[in-house]
């Protein structure tokens, strides 16, 4: 491999190609494919109750509406699709399996109960108010603590009890070191469940060929090979007859990394109807059915010397899983997530945690930017500020002293995780400096009331789990998760270049990374690249893009695939030139000999070669063609780092959270596209803002959803952006190939807990405790009225 | 979700308490009111059919009645079901108490949704309550005063657009826990 000093294009802000399509409303995305001739339309009869008996269903009225093909029920359906669930080994997990429509019981408001078929979809969803369900309703568990109350209804009766997931971990004499400590410390945390927020809803399209023996499936996934899998294990067909095709995706968040039951139903019945079969959801539906994520109650104690560093942290998760555990992560997704990376760039050494899954009548939770990051963040990182505030140290301070120093790495976590590299004292103190830290807190008066407003400071200093190999998916339990991604590179005949990836797109700009990878490895220009992925019959077998992959494995795997094509494309050019192919450098379209100035070839005569367009043989037992293929298996995981420096006020009148400054301070190790970097950063902030301030997903008591809809589940818009201000530290990893590390996911984990300290800190002289986010202007209001009421009744 | 107030009625108790249980009367002033059928001394049947924006559904209700003090007050329960729009149930308590000028109505409802009128309607049930309550209302007080001659001498007509608070109360009870919940199917 070339060194990755003489990168030539990895490390430029090259524009991206696919804003040229994207900004014209040229893309094709799902809903914008041309339709095949005889196409069925779905809609589906979802469940009004959050849990109750199917007593029947009474299609006849529907059946007979002109233009409706056929009503099929559960039970209609049980012999075309297994039972659904992902494969998950890990010791305190139990399966839980649901039938893709509700057979005789719907577990939550949503809950698919039947599906329509019919020539249009205007016809299909007439029909939605023709079905007629009789339900028998039974009690429902909506929250964490209902669902494990004593006497609780079980939902999954095969269980016994609400549980479907418990891990504990334990580090060495864990109750004699934590008990070395000067004090101990504990705080409950909550956030809200959230959205992804994708602004196109989910859909499919299946389409058999003309003898139903193959079948192409459009889908807007993130991880088309991981459905392919999915979808022929459960219909029973073999993956060899299915092709995925994730067209433009408009937006995934993680939402878009799961098997949906949708995409098997539209599978199967393109199966049983020899027809082609199309669905596309709504958005209350995405709103409603989509993956749900967070819901957690963090308990978190921490045991601290009187210096502040830290001698123990004991952690209790509770997460909400939902009906029904998702496909492929289960809920041990957030909980193992959550608690296994909650250390952070924390030095501490004793370690304890508690996590358990809960079953409720609510819709499935599963992947979303971030995972369990913002949520243990927004635990350690709250801890932080208290450990400050009780002893009389700086926030900022405390985390100095707890840091994993420069000179510590490579660093081994409390859990076993290798930092390889890192910058996260620098970064920390940068952010503090681009914020002006000091001069802000010298000037901070302590009741933090400055015209008429509460300003305060927060801080959150995280590390970001990125590029998760095969044994980080192992330890966390799914046991069908591959961890690698793959690619091929051809150099085609005419010179150019075509790379095929495992991933699959949703407008993280993939086109014009990879194709920065390929031509900087391969010395051509970027327009000579072609990247093709999202189509499982064009690229070779992958894990996908999720988790923030992308990057560190389908840029690693780019960066070896061209090199391995590079040595064959020296060693044909070397017979050529009768030259040492060792010496040959790739540069400008050409290959040259650096020791013979005046010698070089084009890339298109060594692919004429290569193809046997010419009168030149090859070299004794050289192939034809001129192309590699790679798996890259990255380490368990890359950790990238960064830290947020919030200062917000607080109006008193109205509750109403302002931030008045944002600094975000980004190590991704090697950077490939500095402008493509700063957009996944400003997103994932936003998103992050979004989750912090206003975003949840409420259902009352009852299990009723509230607010599947964009007026009540509030994002946030361009009004709510304050300027964020941005600086790279580039720290490569020396784990991964290219020293790339991720970079998608980081802007919501640090926002999270950076607002919400930072609303804690300017409401601190208040003594108001903030433990919960979302913050929205009423429960902050509440709060400080609180405080005043109390504060005036001691008095 | 609570839902309760109050309003004087330029009725006589005995005339509104009637009114309140004249299926004829319900149906012509419920709006998009298909039928109303007296099942038995405490029970109805009914079928509206409903409209918020995009979103139309035809609801099959049933109500009961109960706690019932002729002249003065009972409690209704009813449950909708509006197919694909989701369903309503609940119950009110409706009292009756004489005072210058007519009836005083007070009710207190708790109305629980479900399905999409709860995913997409939950903020709006409020509003929508009163501004349905107020078409109602108007159409029965209209029909009242024009059918009976109160005790007193009736105040003067209330205008076109505040018809509200002139409401019968208990018809109210009804709209609210079958009907209203139904118009935010929206």
């Amino acid at each position: 491999m070339k060194a990755i000093e003489d990168f030539t294009l990895i490390g430029k802000t090259v524009l991206r190609r696919e804003d040229s399509y994207l900004m014209r409303g040229k893309a094709q995305f799902l809903d914008d494919l041309p339709e095949p001739k005889g196409l069925i339309h779905l809609a589906f009869v979802l469940s009004p109750y959050a849990c109750a008996d199917i007593l029947s269903v009474d299609a006849s009225a529907a059946k007979a509406l002109p233009g409706v093909i056929d009503v099929l029920t559960g039970k209609d359906l049980v012999g075309d699709i297994k039972t659904f669930a992902p494969v998950i080994e890990i010791e305190g997990y139990r399966d839980v399996r649901r039938p893709v429509v509700a057979v005789d019981r719907v577990n939550f408001v949503g809950e698919y109960v039947a599906v329509i078929l019919a020539e249009s979809p205007y016809v299909a969803q007439d029909a939605l108010d023709l079905v007629e369900v009789d339900y028998d309703p039974l009690p429902a568990v909506a929250g964490i603590e209902e669902a494990e109350a004593a006497g609780a209804p079980v939902i999954h009766s095969h269980l016994g009890d609400n549980h479907i997931f418990r891990a504990a971990f334990e580090t060495e004499d864990f109750d004699a070191r934590f008990a070395e400590g000067d004090l101990v410390l504990e705080e409950e945390f909550r956030n809200g469940k959230t959205a992804g927020g994708m602004i196109e809803p989910r859909g499919c399209m299946a389409w058999p060929d003309p003898v139903a023996t193959n079948f192409t499936l459009w889908t807007p996934t993130q991880i088309p090979h991981i459905v392919r899998t999915a979808i022929a294990d459960h219909l029973d067909i073999p993956e060899s007859v299915l092709r995925v095709v994730a067209p433009a995706v408009g937006g995934g968040f993680g939402t878009k990394a799961h098997v949906f039951p949708d995409e098997l139903i539209v599978v199967a019945l393109a199966r049983r109807y020899g027809r082609a079969v199309k669905w596309v959801q709504d958005r209350r539906e995405s709103l409603l059915t989509n993956m749900h994520a967070r819901g957690h109650i963090l308990h978190i104690k921490v045991s601290v010397k009187q210096d502040g560093t830290l001698c123990g942290v004991y952690l209790n998760l509770k997460t909400n899983c939902g009906a029904y555990p998702n496909h492929p992560y289960s809920p041990t997704l957030e909980a193992t997530g959550c608690a296994r990376m909650l250390p952070g760039p924390y030095r501490f050494q004793t370690y304890r945690y508690d996590v358990s899954s809960l079953i409720t009548n609510t819709c499935p939770t599963g992947a979303k930017r971030g995972t369990g990051q913002p949520s243990a963040f927004l635990a350690i990182e709250g801890m932080m500020d208290r450990i400050g505030r009780r002893l009389g140290i700086d926030p900022a301070e405390v985390r100095r002293r707890n840091t994993v120093r420069p000179e510590e790495f490579p660093y081994v976590n409390v859990v076993g995780v290798r930092y390889d590299t890192g910058s996260y004292l620098p970064s920390l103190e940068r952010g503090l400096e681009m914020i002006g830290y000091d001069a802000f807190r010298a000037a901070q008066p302590k009741d933090r009331l400055v015209n008429g407003k509460y300003r305060g400071i927060g801080i959150c200093n995280y590390t970001e789990v990125s590029g998760t190999g095969a044994p980080g998916w192992r330890v966390r339990g799914f046991a069908k998760m591959p961890g690698f991604d793959s690619s091929r590179v051809v150099v085609e005949p005419d010179g150019k270049i075509t790379v095929y990836v495992s991933q699959a797109d949703a407008g993280q700009g993939h086109y014009t990374t990879f194709a920065q990878i390929a031509a900087d490895r391969l010395g051509v220009a970027c327009e000579d690249v072609t990247v093709v992925e999202g189509d499982t019959s064009k690229t070779p077998y992958g894990t996908g893009t999720f988790a923030s992959r992308g990057s560190v494995v389908g840029g690693g795997t780019v960066i070896r695939c061209s090199e391995k094509v590079g040595v064959k494309i020296r060693r044909i050019a070397g017979y050529m030139l009768d030259a040492d192919p060792e010496r040959l450098v790739l540069k400008d379209g050409r290959v040259a000999d650096p020791e013979d100035a005046g010698r070089s070839l084009s890339l298109r005569e060594v692919a004429e070669t290569a193809y046997s367009m010419n009168n030149l043989g090859l070299p004794q037992g050289e192939e034809h063609g001129l192309e590699a293929t790679d798996y890259y298996d990255p380490p368990m995981v890359t950790m990238a780092n960064g830290t947020h420096v919030v200062q917000v006020a607080v109006d008193p009148e109205d509750g109403r959270v302002e931030i008045e400054r944002y600094a975000v301070v980004h190590d991704c190790g090697r950077v490939i596209n500095p402008r493509i970097v700063e957009g996944q950063v400003h997103g994932a902030t936003v998103q992050g803002i979004g989750e912090a301030l206003m975003e949840e997903i409420v259902y009352d008591a009852d299990g009723q959803h509230l607010n599947a809809n964009l007026l009540d589940y509030l994002m946030p818009t361009a009004m709510d952006v304050p300027e964020l201000e941005l600086d790279h530290i580039e720290t490569p990893s020396i784990d991964t190939v290219g020293g790339i590390k991720g970079a998608a996911e980081g802007g919501l984990t640090g926002a999270v807990p950076a607002i919400a300290n930072a609303v804690g800190d300017a409401l601190s002289g208040l003594g108001v405790n903030i433990t919960r986010v979302p913050l929205r202007p009423s429960s902050v209001f509440e709060q400080i009225r609180r405080a005043c009421t109390e504060k005036e009744g001691r008095a | 979700m609570i839902l309760e107030g109050e309003t004087l009625i330029p009725a006589n108790r005995r005339i509104v308490w009637k009114a309140l249980n004249d299926p004829e009367m319900l149906r012509a002033c419920i709006p998009g009111c298909k039928s109303l059928d007296r099942q038995s001394d405490t029970d109805f049947t009914a079928s509206v059919r409903a409209a918020i924006g995009p979103i139309s559904a035809t609801f099959g209700a049933k109500i009961t009645l109960s706690e019932i003090e002729p002249d003065r007050g009972y409690t209704i329960s009813g449950e909708g079901k509006g197919g694909a729009a989701g369903f309503a149930r609940g119950k009110a308590r409706v009292d009756l108490e004489d005072e210058t000028g007519g009836t005083r109505l007070r009710y207190n409802a708790d109305v629980n949704v479900g399905g999409k009128l709860a995913q997409v309607g939950s903020r709006l049930i409020q509003g929508t309550a009163k501004k349905l309550s107020e078409e109602f209302f108007g159409c029965l007080s209209e029909k009242l005063s024009g059918a009976s001659a109160p005790d007193k001498a009736a105040p003067p007509s209330a205008p076109a657009v505040a018809p509200g608070r002139w409401l019968v109360w208990g018809a109210l009870a009804i709209v609210v826990v079958i009907v209203l919940g139904w118009w935010i199917a929206g």
